[in-house]
């Protein structure tokens, strides 16, 4: 009998099958794969989880997959529209009622979702070079952007609600460091060459990125840049003593190492023009940054003496020895304002002034630059707007200020700077750097289309243009000028564009459907409190007078036990979770059945088995496997309804005497409520 | 219904059991009781004892050969272990939860054996049957429902009680006919039929007949016989609420649209009864219901959402009233009332005043008083001290 086929239909498809045999079953061997969360062919159906149900033609219930049989003449319809809003039903459901994190909060606050948790866990077991490796599958540049990122994953960091973030960036710089002394980073793999080339504009953190990412593709990929040196503003903007040019210089030659071409002083729209320059790639990324400084727009900028901020710190660098005199102000209050007025007080002003429209609190520099910068001896002006620059002989001589209030909040949330009428104050000065922003330069870019701020239009997900097989990404498109790990992340988008695109296709990118948390100090009242790394600094009255670096790094000790202090917030089992997996195939909405919680709890571990209750969604292959494999009949379900939990709790010292540590159910879990540790 | 068989006339129930098992050649037969109905299981403990004196149960049964045992199981008293598969289980002292079907109990039941699961009244009408004939039974009822039924006559009603009745009459004919009407004078307004997973039938369809496809084209069901009449002072969502608060305490936790499904419509309709409901609640409880039926493992699921679907397609403007402003039309949800004094009613006696535990009622002597409703905790005191009826809940 067992042995007679059957033949029916499924998904249009015909199968046959011995009689006996599941539609699920059935299903697999044409290819097709029924979602399911609590069936195991071992054990056979149980029927809890719902999501393999499927409409069978001419039966008026929905069937589940993976306990129906088949029968001849059967029309199954795995995706039919009830079947699919039923599965979708289920999973949402389950997420609605799942308490866990599938990522950690700092990478998903990273732009460019660097694996901030993994690389720290590598750092607190003392494996740095793997640690390196994990940065450089997402960006080229750890040892640079660990000096200079304003972290926004620490600022997602879940330690803030203990005492005080990880320092992830500081970690990261730490490992770099550490292998590029040890010498024993990990090599990196590139691909077998394609024989399509592609063309960079700029290389910058984004243009850098995105060769780095389309080398190891097998691409043949050449990076122009104006200037006689790669790092873009990580070279030409930020200073020397927050990022030694040596270090980032390492970083841009194992990206060259790859087998990327770099070429220098090389300026389209001077040297090429960019449709020539179109015509000798298969596809091209323009990455040329934002180069040109804001004008302030008051009466006297045409003095001698007035330098833009970019341009004030790219003459000292280059090695051009700006004359500044002796009294100095700066204009503006972010980054670039903090470097120039840093650079200012190196290069031997007397008295460097910062004036600044706002108040501290407003100013968008990070505040350990604003204090490192007071350190040094630089004076802040607050609440004052250049009003005029004054002159003598075409030569600035000082600036008048008008004196401002803060007056009602703008769209932001962040109080309008409003003149004092009549209200006026002078200062002597014989130099005035605007550091008022930058943006990008469209010369010799005419060919491409630009948004109304003059930035260049691009596809805010692949970061295509409207030219085929021409990608824009960086501090030159859309919202302009950012920081450089955001540029990073648009770069390796359109490095995945520019990759599917030389393959003939078209890349989309889709927001993945995560699980995460909503937690609050409460939740972390019972975790030790332990002190965030102090990192070790040159004393202000050393430092001011030269270029060296401020920081002087991490310790390996101190690196380890800083990275000890990590939650590992996301979860262990991401790559393998199949609710995760399913709710993403159907696209579940997270949210739409949000409430109570089942109960939840993270126990003590069971031999070598951890639990969390929060991630469980009841499809009791643990408590079966642990019956009908194991033999052991340890776990069972207890409680009705939503208050359903599995026991006994693991802490239970008799539970434990039972465990024969098979792990069979950690295993088999489908989520990651066990886990093998 | 089967509990007062039991009580009343436990050898009718023996009697078609062992018809039944004579029929299907079982011998092994239980009957799984609450026990929280210690009577039933007294009085029927009584009856096999008896009936197994005279040798009408046990081993060769009057001579004839064949030999049948009957067993009373008393259950813990889960909803879901009426459920037949989920009762299997419990039989074979497992915790009370459906199984997939199929296999279905006739091919693999009790100790994975053929077997056969029937109501306390299906056999208690047996005996009856063969005594009198199919054809006397037919003769009662309608077309698709034969016979007769007994109801469990509650609520609202003038007079309630057990009733049994053949098919076919209307449920106006039991409400107003045998039970009297609505009691204290009040309107009709719904009756909830078959139970926490039934349906509620409104006014307009009183003259439905009581036939089990007449009933389920209402929305609602026969199921355990259970019919509880409401009247005007009855929220319709609230109600809904009630019984979606008794199914999802009672889903045995197995499956994921009814363990969590049940959950979640609870919790909305909580807080619509709150006037914390959300424009789209409505559609969100109609999404849940359908999938929930599609979706849940066992009867408890599949019919959890009748009392919700039946109150939105026969009262979906007293779901709105909640949810767009936040009033409830019967003046039933707590937090959704509002006491008023009327002006030309109130005397000024203080009585309320003194009365109210949290002193919201201030006013001068004689003169109309006023209850600050950002104080008043909806206790209704004031409705019960006020002997002018000036007090009015809105
Ligand atoms: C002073 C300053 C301090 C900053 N500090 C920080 C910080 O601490 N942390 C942080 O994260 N971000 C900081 N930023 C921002 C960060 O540097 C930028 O967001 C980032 O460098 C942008 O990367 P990009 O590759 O898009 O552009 P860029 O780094 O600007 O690179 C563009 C490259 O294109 C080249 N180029 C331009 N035009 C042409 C052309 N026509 N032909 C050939 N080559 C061309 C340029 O020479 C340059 O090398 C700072 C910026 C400034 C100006
Ligand atoms: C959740 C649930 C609870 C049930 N409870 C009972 C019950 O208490 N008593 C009962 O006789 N049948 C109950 N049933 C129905 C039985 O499972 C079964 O279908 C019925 O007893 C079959 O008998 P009948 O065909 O004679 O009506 C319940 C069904 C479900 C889904
Ligand atoms: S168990 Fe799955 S869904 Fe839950 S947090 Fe882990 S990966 Fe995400
Ligand atoms: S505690 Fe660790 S995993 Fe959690 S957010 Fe911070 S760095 Fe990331
Ligand atoms: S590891 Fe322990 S609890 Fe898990 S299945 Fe094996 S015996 Fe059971
Ligand atoms: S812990 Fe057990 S019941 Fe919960 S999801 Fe994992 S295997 Fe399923
Ligand atoms: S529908 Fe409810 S009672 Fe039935 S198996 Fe599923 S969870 Fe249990
Ligand atoms: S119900 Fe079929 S796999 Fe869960």
């Amino acid at each position: 009998m067992e042995s007679e086929l059957i033949t029916l239909e499924i998904d249009g498809q015909s199968v046959s099958v011995p009689a006996g045999t599941t539609i699920l079953e059935a299903a697999k061997t044409a290819g097709i794969d029924i979602p399911n969360l609590c069936y195991l062919k071992e054990l056979g159906p149980y029927g809890a989880c719902g999501v393999c149900v499927v409409e069978v033609e001419k039966c008026p219930k929905m069937l589940r997959a993976c306990s129906a049989k088949v029968a001849p003449g059967m029309v199954v319809h795995t995706k039919s529209e009830k079947a699919l809003a039923t599965r979708k039903l289920a999973l949402e459901l389950l997420m609605g009622d799942h308490d866990g994190d599938c990522q950690g909060p700092c990478k998903l606050n990273c732009p460019a979702h660097t694996d901030c948790q993994k690389y720290v866990k590598e750092i607190a077991e003392g494996r740095f070079a793997d640690a390196v490796a994990t940065v450089k599958e997402t960006f080229p540049l750890p040892a640079a952007i660990g000096r200079v990122c304003p972290h926004p994953c620490e600022k997602a960091c879940r330690r803030n609600l203990v005492e005080a973030p990880i320092s992830i960036a500081q970690l990261k710089y730490f490992a770099a460091d550490q292998v590029r002394k040890d010498g024993n980073e990990h090599p990196i793999k590139v691909a077998a060459p394609t024989g399509k080339k592609v063309g960079i504009i700029g290389g910058g953190p984004a243009g850098l990125t995105a060769a780095f990412k389309l080398a190891q593709w097998g691409h043949d990929v050449t990076v122009y840049d104006q200037m006689p040196e790669m790092g873009g503003m990580l070279r030409y903007g930020i200073p020397e003593y927050r990022l030694p040019k040596a270090i980032l210089k390492a970083e841009t030659d194992a990206i060259a190492a790859l087998g990327v071409q770099f070429i220098n002083n090389f300026k389209i729209g001077r040297d090429a023009d960019f449709a020539k320059f179109r015509s000798w790639f298969d596809a091209v990324i323009v990455a040329n940054g934002a180069w040109k400084s804001t004008s302030m727009r008051v009466k006297g900028e045409e003095l001698q003496g007035v330098w833009g901020g970019i341009d004030f710190l790219r003459a000292v660098v280059t090695g051009e020895k700006p004359e500044i005199g002796e009294r100095v102000a700066i204009v503006g209050g972010g980054n670039t304002a903090m470097d120039a007025c840093r650079t200012a007080v190196r290069v031997g002003a007397k008295e460097v002034f910062v004036v600044y429209r706002r108040t501290r609190k407003e100013m968008p520099a990070e505040d350990i630059e604003i204090t490192e910068a007071e350190e040094e001896g630089v004076k802040f002006k607050f609440l004052c707007a250049p009003d005029e620059i004054l002159g003598k002989d075409g030569k600035v001589c000082g600036m008048r200020l008008q004196v401002m209030e803060l007056g009602e909040p703008d769209e932001r949330g962040r109080r309008k700077p409003v003149p004092v009428p009549g209200k006026f104050e002078e200062i002597e000065l014989d130099s005035v750097i605007a550091a008022i922003g930058q943006r990008n330069d469209p010369e010799g870019f005419a060919d491409l289309p630009q948004t109304p701020k003059g930035t260049i239009a691009a596809d805010e997900g692949n970061f295509a243009t409207t030219l085929p097989g021409v990608f824009a990404c960086g501090d030159t498109v859309n919202k302009g000028a950012g920081i450089a790990i955001g540029a990073i992340a648009q770069a390796n988008e359109a490095a995945l564009a520019v990759n599917a695109y030389l393959r003939g296709g078209e890349y989309k990118p889709v927001k993945p459907i995560l699980s995460e948390r909503n937690l609050t100090e409460k939740d972390f009242a019972d975790r030790p409190r332990i002190a965030r790394a102090v990192m070790p600094q040159r004393p202000a009255e050393e430092r001011r007078h030269d270029f060296k670096e401020v920081n002087l790094g991490l310790s390996p000790e101190a690196a380890q036990a800083e990275a000890k202090r990590c939650l590992e917030c996301g979860c262990h089992d991401f790559e393998d979770c199949k609710l995760i997996r399913y709710a993403n195939l159907v696209q579940a909405d997270t949210q739409r059945l949000r409430g109570a919680f089942h109960p939840g709890f993270t126990e003590q571990k069971l031999v070598t088995i951890e639990r969390n209750q929060r991630k469980c969604i009841l499809c009791n292959l643990c408590v079966r496997v642990c019956a009908e494999q194991a033999k052991q009949g340890l776990l069972g379900l207890v409680g009705r309804g939503f208050k359903t939990v599995i026991k006994p709790e693991f802490k239970d010292p008799a539970a434990t005497a039972v465990c024969k540590d098979c792990r069979l159910c950690a295993e088999n879990c489908p989520t990651g409520a066990l886990r093998i540790v | 219904m089967d509990r007062a068989v039991i009580e009343s006339d436990p050898h009718s129930l023996i009697e078609g059991m062992l018809i039944a098992a004579y029929a299907i050649g079982a011998s092994k037969a239980f009957v799984y009781v609450r026990a929280e109905y210690p009577l039933a299981i007294v009085r029927l403990e009584k009856a096999l004892a008896d009936a197994k004196a005279h040798n009408l149960l046990g081993e060769n049964i009057l001579g004839s050969g064949f030999s049948c045992d009957i067993r009373i199981k008393a259950g813990a008293g889960a909803f879901v272990c009426g459920e037949e598969t989920a009762l299997i289980e419990s039989l074979e002292g497992n915790r009370g939860m459906p199984r997939l079907k199929p296999p279905f109990p006739a091919e693999k039941g009790y100790t994975q054996a053929p077997s056969n699961i029937n109501n306390v009244e299906t056999f208690a009408n047996v005996a009856w049957i063969i005594l009198n004939g199919g054809a006397a039974f037919a003769a009662m009822g309608t077309e698709t429902s034969k016979g007769t039924k007994v109801f469990a006559l509650t609520g609202k009603i003038k007079r309630g009680g057990l009733v049994e009745i053949p098919m076919g009459l209307t449920l106006r004919d039991v409400i107003f006919g045998i039970g009297g009407g609505i009691r204290d004078g009040g309107t009709f307004k719904a009756v909830q039929m078959g139970g926490p997973s039934g349906g509620c039938i409104p006014e307009h369809l009183l003259d439905t007949k009581i036939d089990y496809k007449a009933l389920g084209a209402t929305g609602a069901i026969m199921g355990s016989g259970g019919m509880v009449v409401m009247d005007s002072h009855t929220c319709m969502v609230n109600m809904a609420r009630f019984f979606l608060d008794f199914t999802a305490k009672e889903s045995c936790g197995k499956c994921v649209h009814c363990r969590i499904g049940t959950k979640r419509m609870h919790e909305i309709l909580t807080r619509i009864t709150e006037g914390k409901g959300k424009e789209g609640d409505v559609e969100l409880l109609q999404d849940l219901c359908n999938g929930i039926k599609a979706g849940a493992l066992c009867g408890l699921g599949q019919t959890a959402p009748n009392p919700v679907l039946t109150t939105i397609r026969y009262f979906r403007d007293e779901y709105d009233a909640h949810i767009r402003e936040a009033r409830c039309p019967a003046h039933e949800c707590a937090a959704l009332k509002k006491y008023e004094i009327d002006p030309a009613k109130c005397k000024g006696c203080t009585m309320c005043a003194k009365k109210c535990p949290v002193g919201a009622i201030s006013g001068e002597l004689k003169k109309p008083h006023v209850i600050d409703p950002a104080k008043c905790i909806k206790c209704g005191q004031c409705v019960a001290t006020c002997k002018f009826g000036a007090v009015a809940v809105k």
